[in-house]
C-alpha cells in the first residue's frame, strides 16, 4: 500500500493516469496563461483584493512536532493578501480569502499558503475542479447552477465557504483545506492542514444561515444592499491603521500510514478536531496596507514551500491531492500575469460605483 | 316434471354451454390488433387477405424481434455481480410520485440500479439499492469502474418495479423486477464523490386527478408504462374473442347495409347457445317460470341479497334501485324494483310479489309512481314484470356489484398495493391478485361506461360515474362478511363461505410464516392504509344534506342506504376518518408506522383487509363475471334495458313484442359483451398460467374441491385476479 492516495492496481492504467494528470495540469496552466492571465491580466479568480505587510512569529512553545522551518520563536516579515473570489464587489455572497507569504516580497518567499473561508470547498480533485470550471456559466453574479445541482458536495462546499456581507476580513476563519506534507525533525511523515483564525476568538460573520440549495449559485449583491464594492478593503485599511489586524496561523497533523483511508486527503472531509486538534503555529499582525498596484502584483504559490512541507504527490486526476498538483503546475499563469502587467500596465482599481452584480471590471 | 330430471337437464346444459376454444388460427385467420382495440362498435379487426398477409409479415417481424431480444439477453446478460472494488463515489437523488402538490410524496423502497455498458455491449452493474423513507437513493460505486475507457459514453440509471411474483420449489415467493424508468448521463460527468440526479418524478401508480374515484393514472407523457397484460393473457383473449368479434362485425354491417336481412332471432342464432336457450329447448317455458327466476336471482349472475322482511320472517326481499335521479336517457325503463319471495320445499325462492317505483311506459314518466304485481295479475303480466325485474337487476348487478363492487373496489387496493409494498412480504400475498385490474378498468371506461351501458341501458355516462362514486361509498373491508346461506339451495352463499374459509386459512398461514417481515416493514402498511383512506370516496350519503331533499328522494336514499348496508356488509357505526371534511369510506388499517407482535389489533385489521381484497378480486368477481353469458346470453329473456316503446302498456308486454326489446345493434353488442366478459379463459387459481399463485393457496383450495363439487361449483373456474 502507498502512504499516499493509491495508484490504480493496473500498472499500465496507473502510468496512463499519471500522464493524463501531468498533461491536464500543464494544459490547464497553459490555457489560463494564454487566455486569461496574459491577455486580460487577471488572476484565475481572486482579482478583488488588498495586500498588507506585517510580521509573524512562530509560537514560543509549539505543541506540534519540532520542525526546522517552524522553529519556536522564529520571526518572519510577511505579506498578506485578502480577497473576494470571482467578483469585483465585496458585497456579493462570495468566498473570502487570505494568502500568506513568509516574506514581504511580492513573488519570492520560503513559504506561501493560500486559504479560503469555510472548512470545505466546492471541489476536491483536478477532475472535479475542471468540471467546476467547465460548468461555470456566469450571468449577473449567478454562477455554477449546473455544478451545484449535479454535485452534492458542490452545494455543501458552497454553503460552507461563501460569506455574505461579513463585517471584516479579520473575523473570518480561513482554511487551507488540502493537506500538505509535514516531515519534522523526528523524520516521521505527517500530513498537515493549515488555517488562519482571528487572534482572539470571535463570532464569525457572514455565515449562511438556513441556505436554500437552489439559491446557492446566486451570489448577487442583496437587494437594497448598503455596502459598497470595496467596503471590506476599506474596513481592513482602517483596521490595520488602528493595529487591529491580528491573526493566528494554526496547523492540524495526521501521521501518515500505509493503510490510510484515501479519504484522509479529501478536502471535503475536515479532519476531526477532537482527534486531530488545531495547534498554534504562529501569531502575526499586519502593520501597513499596500496600494492597489502592490496588491495586484502580490502572488502566492504552493511551490513556495520547503520540501518537507510541500505538496503531496498525486497519482491521477481523481486523486484528492491532484488539486495541489495542478496548482503547482500552473506557475506559468502566475508568471504570465506579472509579465502582462509589466508590458501592458496595471489594471485599474475597482471603482466604488454602482456597477454591481457584474463580473466585468467596470468603469 | 321430476325435479331430478330438471336438475339433470340444467346440469347438462351447463356443460354444453361452456365454451371451449379450439381454433388456433390459420395463415389467413383474422386477427385482433390488441385488447385496446376492442370496441363496442367496430373493433379494429383485420379481415382483408392482403392486410392479413401484411399482418402476418408483421408477426414474422415481431417474432424475429423477440428472437433477437432473446439472443441479446443470452449474449449480453445483465450480470448481477457489482463491479469495482472501492466505493469512492456515489449516485444520489430522490424519487417521488409526480403530482401537482408543492411537496411531492416520495416513492419509498423503490429498487434502483446503476449500469455501465462496455463498448462490446456487455452490462456491468455498478451499484444497486433502494430508496429510503424520503425517497432518497444513495448508490456507492467504484468511480474508476464507472469511468473506465472500456465503458460506453453514457451510463444508465434504472428504476425497477416489481413486475410479477413467482414461487420456488419451497413455496417461497420472490419478485420479478422490470425496468420502469430509465435515464442516462455521460460518464464524463462523474468527478468523484456524489453525483446528484436530483428529483425524479415518476407517474408511478399515481391516482388520477380527474375523478374522485380512486383510479390509476395509466397514460404518461414520458413513455414510462406501469404493468401490462401478460403475453398469455393477451393471446388467450385474442384467440377467444375472434369468433364472436367477427359475428358482431357481420351484424353491424348488415344493420347498416341491409337491415331487412337481420333480426333479433338471427342475431341470437349467430352467437353460441347459452344456458337459458339450452334449457328452453328441453324444458320449454321453464326459464320463464318462477322457480328459475328465484334460482337465478339467488345463484345466478345476480347472486342477490335476500333481506328478511321485518314484518314477516318467512318472506325475503331483493331490492334493485333504478334511476335514483342519476343522469339518464329516456329510451329505457329503469324503475326501482322490490321482489318478494317465499321459499319452496327445495329451498328455492319463489317470487310472489313485485313492486315497482318509476316509469313503465313512455306516456307517464312520473318517477315516483308505484305499481304492485302478483301472479294473480295474469301470466302475461307476471312474465313481463319478471322480465322487467331481471333487466333492472342486470343493470344493478353489472354496475353496482360487478363494476363498482369488484373492479373499482379492487382497483383502489391495487393502487395502494403497487404504490407501497416493496420490501414487505405483503407484495407476495397481494400482487398476484391485484394485477391487471387497473388495465382492464381503463378498458371498461371505454367499453362499458362510455360504450355499452349508455347505449343499452337507461343510464348515461355521467349518471354511471356518479352512481359508481355513490356505490363505492358502501364498500369497506372493516365489517364485510360473506353472505349468509338462507336455504339449502343457496349455493352461491355456500360457495362464497367455503371460498372465504380458504382465503382466511391462506392469509392466516401467510401471516404466520411472514409475520416478522410484515412487522419489520410496517411503515409500508401505514402508507398503504393512508393511501386507501386518503383516496377513498366519501361514505354514501355522508356528503348529502338529506333534510334538503324532497321527501320521495330522501325516503329512497334512506331505503337504499339500509339495503346496501345489508347487501354489502357495511357498518356505518365503525369509526371512520375525515379528509378534507369528507367522511372516507375505507377504514384505516393502522395509525402506526411501526408495531410489535403485541399490536394484535393492527395486525388483525391488516389480515382482514387482505382477505377482503383477495376475496373481492377472486371469487366475488368470478361469480358475476362467469355467469354473465348464462343470464345475459339470450337477449329476449334478459337484457340491460327494456325500451318504453310507444304503447300505454310500456314494458309490460310479451317477449314477442320486439318494440321494447333492445334494438338490433344493442342486441348484438349485448351478446358480444356477455361472451367477451364471461368467456375469457385465463387467469385461474388452479391453472396458475402465470405461475404467480401461491401454492399454499392452491393447496387449500384443492382441499375443498369436493365441497365445491357438491354444490356444483368447479374450483377450476375461479379466477386468481380481476382480469376482465
Amino acid at each position: 500500500m502507498s502512504e499516499f492516495y493509491p495508484a490504480h492496481k493496473n500498472k499500465l492504467v496507473a502510468i496512463f493516469d499519471k500522464i493524463i494528470l501531468w498533461h491536464t495540469a500543464k494544459f490547464f496552466g497553459f490555457l489560463i496563461a494564454a487566455f486569461l492571465s496574459f491577455p486580460k491580466r487577471n488572476r484565475m479568480s481572486h482579482d478583488n483584493g488588498i495586500a498588507g505587510l506585517g510580521n509573524l512569529k512562530i509560537v514560543d512553545n509549539p505543541e506540534f512536532p519540532e520542525h526546522d522551518f517552524f522553529k519556536a520563536g522564529r520571526t518572519f516579515p510577511i505579506r498578506v493578501r485578502h480577497a473576494t473570489a470571482t467578483y469585483l464587489d465585496d458585497a456579493v455572497n462570495g468566498i473570502r480569502s487570505i494568502s500568506l507569504k513568509f516574506s514581504q516580497h511580492h513573488f519570492k518567499s520560503p513559504f506561501d499558503i493560500e486559504m479560503n473561508t469555510g472548512a470545505t470547498t466546492l471541489f476536491w480533485s483536478a477532475k472535479s475542479f475542471l468540471m467546476f470550471a467547465k460548468t461555470r456559466k456566469e450571468k449577473y453574479a449567478v454562477c455554477y447552477v449546473d455544478y451545484i445541482k449535479k454535485y452534492p458536495q458542490g452545494a455543501t462546499g458552497a454553503i460552507g465557504a461563501m460569506r455574505r456581507n461579513p463585517s471584516s476580513f479579520t473575523n473570518l476563519k480561513y482554511y487551507g483545506k488540502t493537506p500538505f506534507l509535514f516531515k519534522g525533525t523526528d523524520g516521521i511523515q505527517r500530513y498537515a492542514k493549515y488555517r488562519v483564525v482571528p487572534e482572539k476568538e470571535q463570532l464569525e460573520t457572514g455565515l449562511q444561515l438556513n441556505p436554500c440549495d437552489y439559491e446557492l449559485p446566486n451570489q448577487r449583491v442583496a437587494p437594497h444592499e448598503k455596502n459598497g464594492r470595496n467596503y471590506l478593503k476599506y474596513e481592513w485599511e482602517d483596521r490595520v491603521k488602528k493595529g487591529h489586524a491580528k491573526y493566528k496561523l494554526q496547523i492540524q497533523l495526521v501521521t501518515a500510514s500505509h493503510d490510510e483511508d484515501p479519504e484522509i486527503f479529501n478536502n471535503m472531509f475536515p479532519w476531526d478536531e477532537r482527534i486531530y486538534p488545531w495547534m498554534d503555529v504562529a501569531d502575526f499582525e499586519i502593520t501597513e496596507t499596500l496600494d492597489w498596484k502592490e496588491s495586484t502584483i502580490s502572488t502566492f504559490s504552493v511551490n513556495n514551500m520547503p520540501e518537507s512541507l510541500g505538496i503531496i504527490p498525486a497519482k491521477s486526476i481523481y486523486d484528492y491531492n491532484s488539486l495541489n498538483y495542478m496548482r503547482a503546475h500552473s506557475e506559468i499563469a502566475r508568471k504570465a500575469r506579472l509579465l502582462s502587467l509589466k508590458i501592458f500596465g496595471m489594471v485599474p482599481p475597482i471603482p466604488n460605483n454602482d456597477n454591481r452584480n457584474n463580473e466585468e471590471w467596470g468603469k | 316434471m321430476e325435479s331430478t330430471s330438471v336438475k339433470q337437464i340444467i346440469d347438462e346444459c351447463k356443460k354444453k354451454t361452456r365454451i371451449q376454444y379450439t381454433n388456433k388460427g390459420g395463415f389467413f385467420s383474422p386477427k385482433l390488433k390488441s385488447i385496446n382495440h376492442l370496441e363496442v362498435g367496430y373493433s379494429k379487426i383485420i379481415s382483408n387477405p392482403l392486410t392479413i398477409f401484411l399482418e402476418r409479415l408483421y408477426v414474422v417481424y415481431k417474432n424475429l424481434r423477440n428472437w433477437f431480444n432473446s439472443v441479446k439477453e443470452r449474449w449480453f446478460p445483465r450480470n448481477p455481480e457489482i463491479v469495482g472494488t472501492v466505493k469512492d463515489a456515489y449516485l444520489t437523488g430522490v424519487i417521488s410520485f409526480k403530482e401537482k402538490s408543492d411537496v411531492r410524496t416520495p416513492i419509498v423502497h423503490m429498487k434502483v440500479v446503476f449500469w455501465a455498458r462496455t463498448k462490446l455491449f456487455q452490462w456491468r452493474k455498478l451499484a444497486e439499492g433502494y430508496t429510503d423513507h424520503e425517497g432518497v437513493f444513495n448508490l456507492p460505486f467504484d468511480l474508476r469502474a464507472a469511468v473506465k475507457w472500456a465503458n460506453r459514453k453514457n451510463l444508465i440509471f434504472e428504476v425497477e418495479e416489481i413486475d410479477s411474483i413467482y414461487f420456488d420449489k419451497n413455496k417461497v415467493g420472490h419478485h420479478n423486477y422490470s425496468v420502469f424508468h430509465k435515464q442516462t448521463f455521460p460518464k464524463s460527468d462523474l468527478i468523484g464523490m456524489g453525483y446528484n440526479l436530483r428529483e425524479i418524478q415518476l407517474d408511478y401508480w399515481n391516482y388520477r386527478t380527474d375523478t374522485i374515484i380512486p383510479r390509476t393514472l395509466l397514460k404518461f407523457d414520458n413513455g414510462d408504462t406501469i404493468q401490462s397484460y401478460t403475453q398469455g393473457r393477451k393471446d388467450a383473449l385474442i384467440e377467444q374473442i375472434i369468433p364472436i368479434e367477427l359475428t358482431k362485425l357481420k351484424h353491424l354491417l348488415l344493420i347498416k347495409e341491409d337491415s331487412d336481412k337481420i333480426s333479433h332471432a338471427s342475431i341470437q342464432a349467430d352467437y353460441p347457445i347459452n344456458l337459458t336457450q339450452c334449457i328452453e329447448k328441453e324444458l320449454p317455458g321453464y326459464t320463464r317460470g318462477d322457480e328459475w327466476f328465484g334460482e337465478r336471482m339467488m345463484n345466478g349472475m345476480n347472486c342477490g341479497a335476500f333481506m328478511q322482511d321485518p314484518e314477516n320472517p318467512d318472506v325475503y326481499m331483493i331490492k334493485y334501485f333504478g334511476l335514483c335521479n342519476y343522469d339518464h336517457n329516456h329510451e329505457f325503463a329503469l324503475p326501482d324494483v322490490t321482489i318478494y319471495f317465499n321459499f319452496n320445499n327445495k329451498g328455492i325462492p319463489i317470487p310472489f310479489k313485485i313492486k315497482t317505483v318509476g316509469a313503465l311506459n313512455a306516456i307517464n314518466k312520473d318517477q315516483w309512481q308505484q305499481r304492485e304485481f302478483t301472479p294473480a295479475d295474469g301470466e302475461m303480466l307476471w312474465l313481463a314484470v319478471k322480465r322487467l325485474a331481471r333487466s333492472v337487476g342486470n343493470v344493478c348487478t353489472e354496475v353496482d356489484e360487478h363494476f363498482v363492487g369488484t373492479h373499482l373496489n379492487v382497483e383502489q387496493y391495487a393502487i395502494a398495493t403497487f404504490r407501497n409494498f416493496k420490501h414487505s412480504p405483503l407484495s407476495i400475498l397481494l400482487m398476484p391478485h391485484m394485477r391487471e385490474v387497473s388495465l382492464i378498468n381503463e378498458g371498461a371506461d371505454k367499453l362499458i361506461i362510455k360504450g355499452f351501458l349508455p347505449e343499452g341501458t337507461a343510464l348515461n355516462a355521467k349518471g354511471l360515474v356518479k352512481r359508481a362514486k355513490d356505490l363505492l361509498g358502501m364498500f369497506d373491508w372493516k365489517s364485510w362478511r360473506p353472505m349468509k346461506s338462507i336455504s339449502e339451495d343457496h349455493r352461491y352463499a355456500q360457495a362464497e363461505n367455503i371460498f372465504f374459509e380458504v382465503v382466511e386459512n391462506y392469509v392466516n398461514t401467510f401471516f404466520e410464516q411472514n409475520l416478522k417481515g410484515i412487522i419489520s416493514h410496517w411503515d409500508e402498511v401505514y402508507r398503504f392504509s393512508q393511501d386507501l383512506v386518503n383516496h377513498s370516496v366519501p361514505v354514501f350519503l355522508s356528503d348529502v344534506d338529506l333534510d334538503a331533499l324532497p321527501t320521495n328522494e330522501r325516503n329512497q336514499a334512506l331505503e337504499r342506504l339500509a339495503y346496501y348496508k345489508f347487501q354489502y356488509g357495511f357498518d356505518e357505526t365503525v369509526t371512520r376518518e375525515k379528509r378534507n371534511n369528507q367522511l372516507k369510506v375505507v377504514s384505516p388499517i393502522t395509525h402506526k408506522t411501526s408495531i410489535s407482535a403485541e399490536d394484535t389489533e393492527d395486525i388483525n385489521n391488516l389480515k382482514r383487509a387482505c382477505k377482503y381484497a383477495i376475496m373481492q378480486a377472486t371469487f366475488m368477481h368470478t361469480w358475476i363475471n362467469e355467469h354473465q353469458y348464462d343470464d345475459l346470453g339470450e337477449v329476449l329473456y334478459s337484457c340491460g334495458g327494456l325500451r318504453f316503446g310507444d304503447k300505454e302498456s310500456g314494458v309490460l308486454v310479451p317477449e314477442s313484442d320486439l318494440s321494447i326489446a333492445p334494438n338490433l345493434t344493442v342486441t348484438t353488442q349485448q351478446l358480444w359483451f356477455a361472451n367477451f366478459l364471461s368467456r375469457t379463459e385465463y387467469g385461474f387459481i388452479t391453472k396458475n398460467e402465470d405461475g404467480d399463485v401461491n401454492p399454499i393457496f392452491t393447496e387449500l383450495l384443492e382441499s375443498k374441491r369436493a365441497d365445491f363439487d357438491k354444490i356444483g361449483v368447479s374450483i377450476d373456474d375461479i379466477e386468481s385476479r380481476t382480469n376482465i
